[in-house]
């Protein structure tokens, strides 16, 4: 059932983005998603769908605030007549262990104010990131693992 | 009225986006080396060109425009990090120094 | 000529102008580097501040069409990051060279192997130093 929802909301994504909304069209989206979706039905549990949307829908909307936070920081960081930075690379003690969520997480890390991760360990317990301020990195710390990390842990497990 | 407001609307919109371009190009000139200039590009850069894009799909005003550019849209905002990533990386890896500003640095000798 | 019409050239203009600014900005950190990595994120930023340019034009002419370009654009700029990256690594000598040749970069690209990092790590930061443990 869920897949069936599924294939019809990737339908009209279809719809929207072929751009001919016709009836044919939408049949033809629709089989296009079935097909897909039946080719990952092995990778994506379908179970829990909708609660798992709202989840991953969450994660988007801070994600979206961040983004445009952090451009607003470095803007302001960049206008200010004197720049005294603290730049430096700290290391990151990762709780999420999938490659999927080390990739998530580094990628949100690179979007948000003041950090870029940099690499990861090669047991793939630590994130290195690079910090445009680094005075305070405890906090910083803190607001990764309790922001963006406990989100995906929600939104995928 | 209702399409001045939207030409309005555009119109800041594009502004915004030309303004963080500007922006991060002289964070491109101002910063101290290649890791904090990468802060400016990868995050004032993207969200530049990708509001310019929203500009075009509010401009256009139909659904499949407007979707093909929030398509885009994404799609810069999530190939930047990972580019961004990538080059931090084969940086440090081949030994491109920090700034002498820089307080410190947890992966040297750790990778 | 609507309002609508005159607030949205207006803002193209002004916008045109800028974006200018910011590429000739970006031009500039290509020339002077002063390593490759910096040049390949002007480099990166350049692709950025075109698609800007196309989404004007979109704007300015109409036709909805320069999204597509614009998205491939994006990705093409994505895959040349990427590639610059690996030729960052494999090119193997960090420490930032002032002023580096980038026809000798290129015959040097081919063959070098990175070195271990603790090895180069060790002969100070200056160039001077580091073109002396090359030889």
């Amino acid at each position: 059932m869920t897949t069936f929802l599924l294939s019809l909301v990737f339908a009209f994504v279809w719809v929207a983005i072929t751009g001919s909304a016709t009836l044919h069209n939408l049949i033809f989206g629709f089989a296009l998603s079935t097909l897909s979706l039946w080719i990952v039905r092995g990778e994506v549990g379908t179970r829990g769908y909708w609660r798992r949307l709202g989840r991953i829908l969450s994660l988007l909307a801070l994600f979206l605030k961040e983004l445009a936070l952090s451009a607003w920081k470095v803007a302001v960081l960049v206008m200010r007549p004197r720049m005294d930075l603290k730049p430096g690379i700290f290391a990151f003690p990762l709780t999420v262990d999938r490659d999927f969520e080390i990739t998530l997480l580094a990628n949100l890390i690179t979007l948000t104010p003041g950090t870029l991760s940099v690499d990861v360990s090669e047991d793939r317990k630590t994130l290195f990131v690079h910090a445009i301020d680094c005075s305070d990195i405890e906090a910083t710390k803190r607001d990764i693992a309790n922001g963006f990390e406990r989100k995906i842990m929600e939104a995928f497990r | 009225m209702m399409e001045t407001l939207i030409a309005f609307v555009t119109a800041l919109v594009i502004l915004a986006g030309a303004g963080f371009a500007l922006v991060a190009a002289i964070g491109l000139n101002r910063l101290p080396d290649v890791y904090t200039r990468m802060h400016a590009a990868s995050k004032a850069g993207t969200v530049g060109s990708g509001l310019l894009l929203l500009a075009v799909g509010l401009h256009a005003g139909d659904l499949p425009t407007f979707a093909r550019a929030l398509a885009g849209f994404f799609f810069f905002v999530l190939t930047a990090p990972v580019s961004a990533h990538l080059l931090a990386m084969a940086a440090h890896k081949v030994g491109y120094p920090l700034s002498t500003q820089s307080v410190r640095d947890e992966m040297k000798g750790r990778e | 000529m609507t309002a609508a019409d005159a607030i949205l050239s207006y803002a193209v203009w002004l916008a045109f102008a800028v974006l200018a600014a910011a590429f000739l900005l970006t031009v500039w950190r290509v020339v002077r580097g002063p390593t490759l990595p910096d040049r390949v994120v002007a480099l990166d930023m350049l692709t950025g501040i075109v698609i800007g340019f196309i989404a004007l034009i979109a704007i300015r002419t109409g036709f909805t069409l320069y999204i597509d370009i614009a998205i491939s654009l994006g990705l093409v700029g994505f895959l040349a990051t990427v590639a610059f990256a690996r030729f960052v690594l494999s090119r193997g000598t960090g420490g930032g060279a002032p002023r580096e040749n980038p026809a000798a970069a290129l015959l040097a690209a081919a063959p070098v192997k990175r070195r271990k990092p603790a090895a180069r790590r060790t002969g100070g930061t200056g160039p001077a130093v580091r073109r002396k443990a090359r030889k």
